[in-house]
């Protein structure tokens, strides 16, 4: 178990700048999950920790010794690769015993330490295999193996599940959970898969070329995004974005289609005719029952705040997504999906929204309109 | 070669066809007229003297109207060769001009008839035949003369004039007077340049001391006793006083002589050609062996008209032969083409005996003795020249030398094993013939069996051409070569002797099993040098892989390229080149050994410098080809096993250890048994750059065996032998190889 603590930390790879100024405090036995989309630099960031690269500018303190420019023999650290990198020829069991074996360990004590990680991860049976010779879970496995087996201060994963298929994935994501629970150990965790980032997180970061754009407890970040960019990056389908201007009474965000009520105690006092961004999640509306019909809607005419006009209709079986424009802008709503009340194309949807759920974001900036006045 | 003489051929009979036409025109249209006969004419000869052979024959035809002589020149180095399958076939030469060694050969394959008709026709003088006694009695054989001779050739001594006056003209008339000279030349100038360590040169010390290297009335190996011993003393004198200088072979002597360094060189007529107008100098006689002694007394070969059986017109071969001894033919083969020419008349004219050259050439010839032609003499070369460089290398030696030639000897001309009769081979090959038969016969009544042929029919096809193929460029020449094992003989004549010959090699001929040149001295040495080779090639390929597969270094494609020339150069001329650097004057190697400060070595002298010699080469050829395989399959090594290695804590050297070099087997495992099996195989490097030097101790398994097959009197069955047990060797090396390593991968594929 150890703190880590990153320091503006910089990184220019050929003429590209990959982070740009990354600061990052991770506390003994949190279990940090990286997310961002592709090319953000979140390999890059966990390779600069692991000390395959080193940072231009910036420092990187592990349990308050600076690693900086430490080789990474010196920091005790284990990596998990998102290809697994066993060592195609040999067995599982010199796998795992491969950085006890490097650093002289005595053979009882290896054995001892290769019996109890193949016995927590369910290993014994395949300890004489060659990598070629197992599934992608089972190498997974090996690989997360191998890192444990060392009990290194610091763990990381760079996409471990990637290569899984979607119920494996399911699965093996509970059994790091569990992991993490009884090793009690420090752990950062690089994904792009945000519900793997929702469920395994005690700290989200949510990185953007380079930066980091928000970081906190997961459901913090989800119910609060900081910026359109994190509102949309996580929750699936993702959130609905409509250009709207601020009401004559500033109570509400309009557009064609909509009336957002806006809430006073987050977002103050804006100034009418004030152009924003609405972002409401397809989860968060419900349908005004009796009112999705013909008629239209009418400025001034609460409670209808968004009528959708179907054009397609997903069922997924225990809901349904119904989309449409709103505002000259796609919107996608969440239903009940019984199968009477299943609406069609062409109908006419009258949802609602609690204030509370309504998230005001800049146009120019993208920053949320929070706390901003 | 073959096509050129197969074009000749066939114009030849297109000329004889449309001659045969006119001659039926003429026979028809004139009623009478004279028959256009032709003759083919062979021979070896270039330059002016091929200038002169032509003369000859065009005054011939002059003199006979109708008559047409058709000449070829072949190359000297196919010649015997050709002969040898053309005149039995019909479609060789009327006549030929070879050396007179090769009679009893020529006999032997019955290709060439007596020539004592020609002879007698030629003229008489007042003390007999007009031709030189010394060239008449070498054609001599079983009582009869066969051929007629029409030159001679000799050694003789070169006198460089410029040096020999400023030494002070010394007298050239013995080898003591002429080594006296030494203290009066320039710096650098040796009184006397030859190719001393040479069987041929060396006989006429040999005979001067009343010597012989081969006995012709005993038919036996004549090089041993108190008169080799003592030529072998002399020499090493002259070696000791600095009369002649150290390592001299027969390619550095006209250097020496053309730059003004050698006072007197010992050569042939072919050195008039090679030193044009370079210096001013005289031939004489070879000197006295010693003060008052005997004088030197080369070899003399002669040069003869042969008839050939099979003759088309065996009256005009042999007319043509008489006149090409005749004065006439003589004086313009003398005059244009510098010959020695056997026809004693014409050194009476006052042209040719005032010709210095010649006339000394001639002097010479008439104090020389004949090249035997016993068929052992060939076979004594080799064991000759062997003594003479072990007994000049290291004088202490000399008398084991001689003894060990003596041995050589022996072992090359011992006794061919007793015919056999191949009869339980053939029964034994005739069973197995049926009992295949019975079983096809048998499978080919199972329907079963049947209708799976048919159906493979298609597949069959698509492999036809390479079974064909491979059967005729692999399989045959591998099944003839395993057959002539079976048999023995020398010069071609095989007879059948069933195992003798594996007998003679495994048993090493009833001698110690590891004396010099057995079976498995010569194997061990074979090892020694794959595994040497193997080792470096191996380690430098690696190491330069690792080093060009750096994705930093600068300039990485060239020096890839500059790495991998020396693959792409053909290694025979890598191999000449090498050879070149370890020459003891001359050499690369010796030159930057002096600027070290390190005196000189003889390369060749002595076992571990030859074999180092030779493992130097074959690594300069050889590890491009590990390098190469290498930075192939460093490359398909993913990079972040290499990245997880690091984080597990591997230092640099733990990662090669661990992940390189295991990954890299897989790949370097089949290069490297490839690489063993040419490696073992390596004739190129091993027979030119040492050539086997010193005494044959670094020749290895094949260099062994074509010396048997081409300088021990073609013993080809013995080589075949050789060759099969090499490929058994090979076979059971790389299988081995294989079961050692797949041992060692965990039985993991
Ligand atoms: N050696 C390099 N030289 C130049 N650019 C590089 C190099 N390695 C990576 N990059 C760039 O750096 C950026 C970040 O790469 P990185 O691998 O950290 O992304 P990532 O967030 O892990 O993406 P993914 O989710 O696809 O794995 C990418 O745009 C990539 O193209
Ligand atoms: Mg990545």
């Amino acid at each position: 178990m150890a703190t880590l603590s990153l320091r503006s930390i910089r990184k220019v790879l050929g003429a590209n700048a990959i982070l740009k100024g990354i600061d990052l405090d991770v506390q003994s036995g949190a279990f940090v999950v990286l997310v961002g989309p592709s090319g953000c630099g979140k390999s890059t960031l966990l390779r600069t920790i692991a000390g395959l690269e080193t940072p231009d500018e910036g420092s990187i303190k592990l349990d308050d010794k600076d690693v900086t420019r430490a080789e990474p023999r010196e920091r005790d650290i284990a990596m998990v690769f998102q290809s697994y990198a066993l060592y195609p020829h040999l067995t599982v069991r010199d796998n795992l015993a491969f950085g006890l074996r490097l650093r002289g360990e005595s053979e009882s004590k290896i054995k001892a330490r290769v019996d109890e990680v193949s016995q927590m991860l369910g290993l014994g049976a395949l300890l004489d295999r060659l990598p070629k010779d197992m599934s992608g879970g089972q190498r997974q496995r090996v690989a997360m193996g191998r890192a444990i087996a060392r009990r290194p201060k610091l763990f990381l994963f760079d996409e471990p599940l990637s290569n899984l298929d979607a119920a494996l994935r399911n699965q093996v994501r509970i059994e790091i959970k569990k992991l993490h629970a009884s090793l009690g150990a420090t752990m950062i965790y690089v994904t792009h898969d945000q519900v793997e980032a929702m469920t395994l997180a005690d700290q989200l970061v949510v990185l953007n070329s380079g930066k980091v754009e928000q970081k906190g407890p997961p459901l913090e970040v989800y119910a609060r995004p900081a910026s359109k960019f994190v509102a949309g990056f996580l929750g699936s389908p993702s959130m609905n974005f409509t250009d709207a201007v601020v009401s004559d009474d500033s109570t509400s965000a309009v557009a064609t289609g909509l009336r957002a009520p806006i809430d006073r105690q987050r977002f103050g006092a804006l100034e009418r005719g004030r152009k924003v961004i609405v972002g409401i999640r397809p989860h968060d509306v419900t349908v005004r029952k009796g009112e999705s019909s013909a008629h239209g809607y009418r400025d001034g005419a609460a409670p209808t705040e968004i009528i959708v006009s179907v054009e397609v209709v997903e069922a997924m079986g225990f809901e349904a997504y119904a989309h449409g424009p709103v505002g000259g802008a796609p919107f996608v709503a969440r239903v009940e999906a019984t199968a009477d009340a299943l609406p069609r194309r062409g109908d006419k949807l009258a949802l609602s929204v609690e204030p509370a759920h309504v998230h005001l974001f800049d146009p120019e900036s993208g920053r949320s309109l929070e706390g901003a006045s | 070669m073959n096509a050129r003489a197969l074009r000749w051929t066939l114009a030849a009979r297109a000329r004889l066809a449309l001659a045969l036409l006119s001659w039926l025109v003429l026979i028809v249209c004139a009623g009478e007229a004279q028959a256009q006969r032709t003759i083919t004419v062979w021979h070896p000869y270039r330059g002016a003297e091929q200038r002169a052979f032509d003369q000859v024959l065009r005054a011939f035809e002059r003199d006979r109207p109708g008559v047409s002589v058709q000449t070829l020149a072949v190359p000297f180095d196919a010649y015997a060769a050709k002969l040898e399958a053309a005149i039995p076939r019909g479609n060789g030469p009327d006549l030929f001009v070879d050396a007179h060694e090769r009679i009893p050969s020529y006999l032997a394959r019955r290709i060439i008839v007596s020539a004592e008709s020609a002879i007698a026709a030629v003229p008489r003088t007042s003390d007999g035949l007009d031709l030189e006694p010394i060239a008449l009695e070498a054609v001599q054989a079983n009582g009869e003369r066969y051929g007629v001779p029409l030159s001679l050739k000799c050694l003789a001594l070169f006198v460089d004039e410029e040096l020999w006056e400023r030494a002070g003209r010394p007298s050239l008339d013995s080898l003591a007077s002429i080594a006296a000279a030494r203290t009066s030349l320039p710096t650098g100038a040796y009184p006397l340049v030859y190719y001393a360590s040479n069987a041929y040169f060396h006989s006429a010390i040999l005979h001067g001391l009343g010597g012989q290297l081969f006995d012709p009335q005993r038919g036996a190996y004549a090089f041993e006793g108190p008169a080799a011993l003592e030529s072998l003393a002399l020499v090493q004198r002259l070696l000791a006083d600095r009369v002649i200088p150290p390592e001299v072979d027969g390619a550095s002597v006209t250097p020496y002589f053309r730059s003004g360094r050698a006072m007197t060189v010992i050569s042939g007529p072919w050195l008039v050609g090679e030193l044009g107008d370079a210096r001013r100098y005289r031939v004489a006689v070879l000197p006295r062996v010693r003060e008052g002694g005997r004088a030197m007394s080369p070899f003399v070969t002669v040069e003869v008209a042969f008839l050939a059986s099979n003759a088309h017109a065996p009256g005009l071969a042999a007319e043509l032969a008489t006149f090409l001894a005749s004065p006439e033919a003589a004086r313009l083969r003398a005059s244009v083409g510098r010959q020695v020419v056997a026809t004693r008349s014409v050194w009476s004219e006052a042209e040719l005996a005032n010709d210095p050259v010649l006339a000394a050439f001639r002097r010479a010839a008439n104090a020389g003795r004949v090249m035997p032609t016993h068929n052992n003499m060939r076979l004594s070369w080799e064991p000759a020249n062997q003594a003479i460089r072990r007994a000049l290398r290291d004088p202490q030696a000399t008398r084991v030398a001689v003894e060990q030639g003596r041995r050589r000897y022996d072992d090359a001309s011992r006794p061919l094993p007793a015919k056999r009769s191949a009869l339980p081979l053939q029964l034994t090959l005739g069973a197995l013939a049926l009992a295949l038969a019975f079983r096809s016969v048998q499978r080919a009544r199972d329907p079963e069996f049947r209708a799976a042929v048919k159906r493979s029919v298609p597949a069959y096809a698509y492999v036809t051409h390479a079974v064909v193929i491979v059967a005729l460029l692999v399989v045959l020449p591998l099944v003839l070569g395993a057959t002539t094992s079976l048999y023995a003989g020398r010069d071609g004549a095989l007879e059948y002797v069933g195992g003798a010959n594996y007998w003679d090699i495994i048993t090493a001929r009833g001698g110690s099993l590891f004396a010099s040149g057995t079976f498995y001295t010569v194997l061990l040495v074979t090892v020694l040098w794959t595994i040497a080779n193997l080792t470096l090639h191996v380690s430098i390929g690696v190491v330069l892989a690792i080093i060009l597969s750096r994705p930093l270094l600068k300039l990485r494609a060239i020096y890839r390229v500059l790495l991998i020339i020396p693959w792409a150069v053909p290694s025979y001329v890598t191999a000449l080149a090498w050879k070149g650097m370890f020459h003891r004057q001359t050499g690369a190697m010796n030159a930057i050994l002096a600027a070290l400060g390190v005196e000189p070595i003889s390369w060749f002298a002595q076992f571990s410098t030859a074999f180092t010699a030779n493992v130097v080469t074959n690594t300069w050829l050889g590890f491009p080809f590990m390098m190469v395989v290498t930075i192939g399959a460093l490359a398909a090594i993913p990079k972040d096993l290499y990245e997880a290695a690091e984080v597990d804590g591997a230092t640099p050297w733990q990662q090669f250890r661990h992940i390189t070099l295991p990954l890299l087997r897989p790949t370097l495992l089949p290069a490297v048994s490839m690489g063993a099996v040419w490696t073992f195989n390596q004739f190129n490097v091993i027979f030119l750059v040492s050539g086997g030097e010193p005494d044959g101790a670094t020749e290895i398994l094949v260099t062994e065996a074509y010396r048997w097959a081409f300088t021990r009197q073609a013993q080809y069955g013995y080589a075949a032998a050789y060759a099969v047990l090499i490929f058994g060797v090979l076979v059971l090396g790389t299988r081995l190889l294989e079961r050692l390593t797949l041992g060692k991968q965990g039985g993991g594929k």
